[in-house]
């Protein structure tokens, strides 16, 4: 539905240095589908999709939306963002504070060049747009006296009215507190599937990358670090950076010490004990790795269990009630663990206790 | 410009665009047509009085290079002491106005006192009255001679000697610094506004008495306010003409503005020592301006504003109340209230009058009725309306496109043009003139004589004004109000006319009432540029003073510049106040929203 391709854009930052905020980024996905550019503020998402857009132009690359080509650095094409036919919602919202509601939304078919609209299939575009985003109602409300969450919507609706080939999401939930985050993000899932559009989302918040993505792609520096749907991000980091980034992880060094098994599955030797991990390439027996854990993965135990393979022995050092889950920190005589508990086991700060892992959700990652 | 268009071009875009084309973008062409135009006005009167200056003058216009106009400017005794009149004048007025003003602002800012929006309203009414015409009330007020109020201390103390004189340093620094006291007002009311209390409230409490804290911690928390306020009021000092040219040159205190102005009317004139001279001046002011940047500049650093907790909390005077306000409404009393009301009686007698006295000839409307009638009044308010509409509507459109294009189109690229705009900042009124003049003669532009020349002269002194209107009306807009335009399908023309026009609208208006006011005061540069027939109401006004018109006409045609100009100026404060309630309550609106 969309291709980038190679793309680069190269800011001068204040002292004359030239930052890569864009470094060869391929990028694509089928229509209908979500995907999610997700990473730290800095990497290039934001920039990435700009130059979606068109509000940047990069100085290298191809970008086409549809079939038809928005930019191309050999070939000279640049498409201005006024007809790449896109919707867009963008962090601040920006809605037209001079205009009424009604007016915010008609916007882009009033200035469409492609074709004519009438007045009468304006107000029923407009209408079915605000219906959409369940704003019937606020037509002649003007925009400045909308809340937060309502001026959000409106953006939704404006973005949208034009039936957009591609939509383009800049942070749109950041603005919003908590408990309405959440509940429009919900509403953002069920919107993007009932119509249907293929949208670019662009975030820093892991937890909306994973409720909403299709797929997501993970930057740092400019680059795609990994792409892949939430669960496979999730599950299967491929590097420390998308580990940490994505959810919170507990690492360990170690050395790799047998060829992994036909379900991945191999020995490591680390500071802790031995560890059975799962290897989603192969490494050779005596290089050295990383081994990564997230804290919900992890059990905890008063006795030690099993064989004394992927088990931890340490002491409580401190204990942090969330309410849902219980947080503990294990003092392991070489560093701390973070391990989730569910508050039904109770321990106490300073009782020992003995951490294990199950080899499926020990991720040995290159080092 | 050739600088300008080389640092364009290695700086900004060669960065962004790896093959040559996208250099000829719209934007930058834009840029280059913008850069060309501020250029042109700036830079091509100073070239021009750069090479008038260092040529020798053949009365024919500039012949071969030479020193000779510094030798005959800068030879004779005359010059130190017009240095040092000139210096003292400026200083004098600088240090008398920032008491006053800092007096107002403190009680104003600082205390409970009542009238503050009262005296803020009076301080803004000041703006609206030409400098020219509070010289003259004050002639009438003070003058040895005429002046009433020595006739009143002569005839009712018995003083045997006028006990003040308006022709004297004293007397200028007076009728100057009256009429400029609301501006430092203005400069330190907002640094006084937002000081912490807390920061003296801290310094109390570690132990210090109060009259510990105003010299330990207020001043030097002020101190970069004071000392760009300082700044500012000694360069217009320096650039001042009005009061110079009515008052200076009677009492035989020569100053820089008047002695240019001079030589330049001297028969042959002497173009070349008027621009050695004038070469000082811009270089005593442009230092000025180059300290006021860097003052200001460096004021951020005190952070005087500490965010959410700043909690405005003002000294109680308790008993000191109203004596307090009565005090400072007796200070724009005696410094406004009185010429403006001496202009007033005046103009309603064809004789000297003195305020609220009894008449030797009754009140007349004859004065009005005279200047009414005559077409060379008539025709220098048509003038002076005409240019000053023509002023402000090229200067709002011409740096609403420039803010625009340098906040916003090529950003990196954008100080190129701030910077050009601000540039006539630091050029005195009296110089504009002086080198628009020259430039004029020397190119085949025939511009002489007309109109055209003034609203030259007029648009590149107004520049700053209208950039620093439209540069701080746009960052108040959000640039992605403009982007989600673009990306719904609108070309830049549409932006501009459906999104950034409405929205600015109330600035663009403001700027254009500010231009239009300083426009029609201007006296400066336009007694250097009027011919025969392009008279404006400053030089009228000041011809009609010089060549011995009436008191009660010069007062008349003074009253019929002042009232409409009080209009307008109070319409401009409405038009502030809506645009700052509404931003205040749509930011209101935003922080409170869910």
């Amino acid at each position: 539905m969309f291709a980038i391709e190679n793309l680069h854009k190269t800011f001068v930052a204040p002292g004359h240095t030239v930052v890569n905020a864009v470094d060869g980024i391929s990028l694509g996905i089928e229509t209908g589908k979500l995907i999610t550019l997700l990473g730290p503020s800095g990497c290039g998402k934001t920039t990435t999709l700009r130059c979606l857009a068109g509000l940047e132009r990069p100085e290298a690359g191809r970008i086409v939306i549809g079939n038809r080509t928005m930019f191309d650095s050999d070939a000279g094409i640049f498409v201005s963002p006024s007809d790449r036919g896109i919707g867009m919602v963008f962090q601040s919202y920006a809605i037209w504070p001079h205009m009424t509601v009604f007016e915010n939304v008609a916007f882009p078919l009033r200035v469409a060049r492609d074709r004519k609209y009438s007045a009468a299939e304006i107000k029923a575009k407009v209408l079915r747009a605000l219906d959409m985003v369940r704003m019937s109602g606020f037509e002649s409300r003007p925009a400045t006296q909308l809340s937060g969450g309502q001026q959000q919507r409106l953006a939704f609706a404006r973005g949208l009215v034009r039936e957009p080939q591609i939509l383009l999401l800049d942070e749109p939930l950041s603005n919003l507190d908590a408990k309405l985050r959440e509940q429009m993000r919900v509403e953002l899932k069920r919107l993007q599937k009932r119509i249907g559009v293929t949208t670019v989302y662009v975030t820093h918040d892991q937890s909306e990358a994973l409720a909403l993505s299709d797929e997501i792609a993970v930057f740092n520096a400019g680059k795609i670090i990994q792409r892949g749907t939430p669960q496979e991000i999730y599950r299967h980091p491929k590097s420390q950076f998308v580990a940490d980034f994505i959810g919170s992880a507990n690492f360990l060094a170690g050395t790799v010490k047998e060829t992994a098994g036909a379900d991945g599955i191999a020995l490591v030797e680390t500071p802790h004990g031995l560890f059975r991990c799962s290897f989603s390439q192969a490494v050779a027996p005596g290089q050295s790795v990383l081994v990564s854990a997230r804290p919900e993965d992890l059990v905890l135990y008063d006795k030690r269990p099993g064989d004394g393979v992927n088990v931890f022995a340490g002491k409580i050092a401190h204990r942090i009630f969330l309410g849902e889950v219980i947080d503990y920190l294990i003092d392991t005589g070489d560093g701390e663990i973070r391990v989730r508990a569910k508050p039904e086991l109770d321990f106490r700060v300073g009782q020992a206790v003995h951490v294990g892992v199950p080899p499926q959700k020990c991720v040995a990652l290159p080092s | 410009m050739s600088l300008a268009n080389l640092r364009l071009g290695s700086l900004a875009d060669l960065a962004t665009s790896r093959r040559g084309a996208g250099w000829l973008r719209p934007r930058n062409l834009a840029l280059i047509a913008c850069v060309i135009v501020a250029g042109w006005l700036v830079f091509v009167p100073l070239s021009a009085l750069l090479y008038t200056a260092f040529t020798e003058d053949t009365g024919f216009g500039p012949g071969a290079a030479s020193f000779i106009n510094f030798v005959e400017a800068y030879s004779s005794w005359h010059i130190l002491r017009m240095f040092g009149n000139s210096v003292i004048f400026a200083l004098g007025t600088a240090l008398v106005t920032l008491v006053m003003g800092g007096l107002v602002a403190w009680v104003v800012e600082r205390t409970d006192a009542p009238g503050g929006p009262l005296f803020h309203a009076l301080a803004l009414l000041s703006f609206a009255i030409p400098g020219l015409l509070t010289a003259m009330a004050w002639i009438f007020v003070l003058s040895p001679n005429i002046g009433w109020l020595n006739a009143i201390f002569k005839s009712t103390f018995g003083f045997k000697e006028a006990p003040f004189s308006i022709y004297s340093m004293g007397g200028m620094i007076w009728a100057l610094a009256s009429h400029y006291f609301p501006l430092a007002y203005l400069a330190l009311g907002p640094a006084l506004r937002v000081l912490d209390v807390r920061l003296e409230e801290a310094a109390l409490v570690s132990g210090a008495r109060y009259w510990q804290v105003m010299p330990k911690v207020t001043l030097p928390l002020l101190r970069p306010a004071i000392l760009s306020t300082v700044l500012l009021l000694f360069m217009l000092g320096m650039s001042s003409y009005e009061v110079p040219r009515l008052i200076g040159r009677p009492a035989r205190i020569d100053v820089f503005t008047t002695e240019i102005q001079a030589a330049t009317q001297n028969a042959p004139p002497e173009f070349g020592i008027a621009s050695a001279l004038s070469i000082t001046l811009l270089s005593i002011c442009i230092i000025a301006v180059y300290f006021y940047r860097r003052a200001t500049r460096h004021a951020e650093a005190f952070a005087t504003i500490t965010g959410k907790g700043y909690m405005p909390t003002r000294i109680k005077l308790r008993q000191w109340r109203w004596p307090v306000a009565l005090a400072i409404g007796l200070l724009f009393a005696i410094s406004l209230g009185l010429p403006l009301v001496t202009l007033v009686w005046q103009s309603f007698f064809r004789n000297l009058a003195q305020p609220f006295m009894p008449a030797t000839s009754p009140m007349t409307l004859e004065n009005y009725e005279f200047i009414l009638s005559y077409p060379i009044f008539v025709n220098a308010v048509k003038t002076s309306v005409l240019l000053a509409a023509m002023a402000a509507t090229i200067v709002v459109g011409l740096t609403f496109v420039m803010a625009w294009i340098a906040l916003r189109a090529v950003p990196r690229s954008g100080w190129v043009l701030d910077s050009l705009a601000f540039t006539p900042i630091a050029i005195p009124h009296v110089i504009v003139g002086a080198s628009v003049l020259f430039a004029y003669l020397m190119l085949p532009i025939p511009v002489y004589n007309t109109i055209w020349i003034l609203l030259i002269a007029y648009v590149t002194m107004y520049l700053p004004y209208g950039m620093r209107f439209n540069s701080s009306g746009l960052t108040q807009i959000h640039k992605e109000l403009e982007e989600v335009a673009e990306v719904a399908g609108a070309r830049v023309g549409q932006v501009f006319a459906r999104i950034l026009l409405p929205l600015l609208a109330p600035v663009l208006l403001a700027a254009w009432i500010y231009v239009f006011v300083l426009s029609v005061r201007e006296l400066g540069a336009s007694v250097f540029l009027i011919g025969p027939g392009t008279h404006v109401l400053g030089t009228i006004s000041l011809t009609m003073w010089e060549e011995g018109g009436s008191y009660g006409a010069v007062s008349a045609l003074g009253v019929i510049q002042i009232i409409p100009l009080i209009a307008i100026v109070a319409a401009l404060r409405w038009i502030e106040l809506r645009v700052q309630s509404r931003s205040e309550a749509s930011a209101a609106k935003a922080g409170a929203a869910p």
